[in-house]
């Protein structure tokens, strides 16, 4: 079996697809959000680390919002703790298309306190990728609304 | 087929070898720390903050090399005390840079990675729902890279302000288990002493943590213009008696003196300006018996 395709992280789910060389049969390994939450909040990487660990790398990646600005993911795989074959299937990975954010959506967003909104902003565009929309209106934010628990 | 007992390994991601990486790393680091105290109360608003950097300030006069972590994630206050608000981290060589007081104290807080001190502290998630199965996790997480990803220097001690709550001390010794003792505070309340006596179950019976001493906290209050004490809370030798029924030694009663919530408010050393006052003469004789216990203890 070899990797075939990586699809996500979406609400905090992966899906990670194999395929047999010789018939084609595929399979997929889901991962489950709490699960990728808990590992993330140990400070292990799924895969291996390629890289020592930054120093309070996994304080600093964990903040909804810190004084520092988002630095780009190092070799010892970011925010995602699978790694691997994981993070090179992600990198090769079509880049996302942008989004549209309607203006009345937009100032939604503002409306939200200044801490989380990176965090809701994040996951109504993962939510309007997975259902494979181009614009984000209040339409979409209320759809989000729910899930989001905030 | 196999079953899960027959799986030799983790699939090449070490987990149990990360984590005691993270133990290792953990280690290495506090070996240039002498002896390292939990200031604790397990019930909150009595001055265990207030205490920290006071002992803080006063060891550092007698000429103790002190760092001061901040254990407190979600209501950090220590780098305002300490008079290094601004101060924002950064990596060299490996760690993270601690602040330095004008008074060269050490000091790391949650706070100096948020933007400014309206900012609570929020996990990065998915969704908010549910955290409380993982929060925590990744606060133990996070505490464990405060002590051992900060470059403390050479320290004689570490003073660790945690916060409210019995278990919390039982977190750090999980995390430390090298840690010397505990410092527990108290005001002269029912309420207040039923709850730390708990806690000091807690740390002797539990925890297997030698208690340092109790302080009494708030004992009395002291009129700036004239020196008048009067009772804060109606509770006489309170506090002193809890520490005799646990087998503790008690530290000695700190008055409260406003002047000392105003210097921690602004950063300021109370201990420098306000040096004849009785709450100075208090606090600087709890940091000689903290010291000398530390002798005591490394011997």
């Amino acid at each position: 079996m070899s990797l075939h395709s990586t699809r996500g992280p979406f609400d905090g789910t992966m899906s990670i697809v194999y395929e047999c060389s010789s018939c084609d049969v595929q399979m997929a390994m889901l991962t489950n959000k709490a699960e990728t939450q808990m590992v993330r909040s140990l400070g292990v990487k799924i895969g291996g680390r390629t890289a020592p660990a930054e120093p309070m790398e996994t304080l600093r990646s964990s903040l909804a919002v810190s004084h520092e600005e988002p630095t780009s993911e190092s070799s010892s795989g970011g925010r995602c703790p699978f790694t691997g074959v994981i993070s090179d299937a992600m990198a090769a990975a079509e880049p996302e298309s942008a989004l549209h954010w309607t203006q009345e959506a937009l100032t939604r967003l503002e409306a939200i306190p200044p801490y989380i909104q990176p965090m809701v902003k994040r996951n109504i565009e993962d939510y309007a990728r997975d259902q494979g929309l181009s614009e984000i209106n209040e339409g979409v934010m209320d759809a989000v609304k729910g899930q989001l628990g905030m | 087929m196999k079953n899960y007992n027959d799986i030799a390994t983790d699939g090449g991601s070490d987990v149990m070898g990360q984590v005691a990486e993270q133990h290792d790393r953990l280690g290495r680091r506090l070996k240039r720390i002498g002896s390292m105290i939990a200031v604790m109360s397990g019930k909150g608003g009595v001055g265990k903050s207030t205490v920290t950097a006071s002992l803080a300030d006063a060891l550092t006069k007698m000429g103790i090399r002190t760092g001061v972590l901040d254990a407190d994630l979600n209501g950090p206050c220590m780098a305002r005390m300490m008079g290094v608000l601004d101060f924002k981290p950064s990596p060299k060589n490996g760690s993270m840079t601690a602040a330095r007081n004008e008074f060269d104290v050490s000091v790391m807080s949650m706070g100096m990675f948020l933007p400014d001190e309206k900012t609570p502290l929020v996990w990065d998630a998915n969704s908010q729902r549910g955290a409380y199965t993982w929060r925590s996790m990744v606060e133990m997480s996070a505490l464990r890279e405060l002590l051992s990803d900060t470059d403390w220097g050479d320290l004689d001690v570490l003073l660790i302000d945690l916060p409210p709550g019995a278990e919390r001390l039982q977190n750090l010794v999980d995390l430390l288990p090298n840690l010397a003792g505990a410092i527990v505070v108290s005001t002269p309340s029912v309420v207040a002493t039923t709850v730390v006596g708990r806690s000091i179950s807690m740390a002797t019976d539990i925890a297997n943590i030698e208690v340092v001493g109790v302080v009494e906290n708030m004992s009395v209050v002291v009129c700036p213009a004239c020196g008048h004490q009067d009772k804060f809370f109606p509770g006489t030798s309170m506090v002193e008696d809890l520490a005799a029924t646990h087998g503790v030694p008690y530290l000695g009663e700190i008055p409260f003196d406003p002047r000392l919530a105003d210097c921690l408010d602004h950063g300021q050393s109370y201990l420098q300006t306000h040096q004849s006052q009785p709450a100075a003469a208090a606090i600087l004789s709890i940091a000689e018996q903290v010291f000398s216990w530390t002798k005591t203890e490394s011997l």
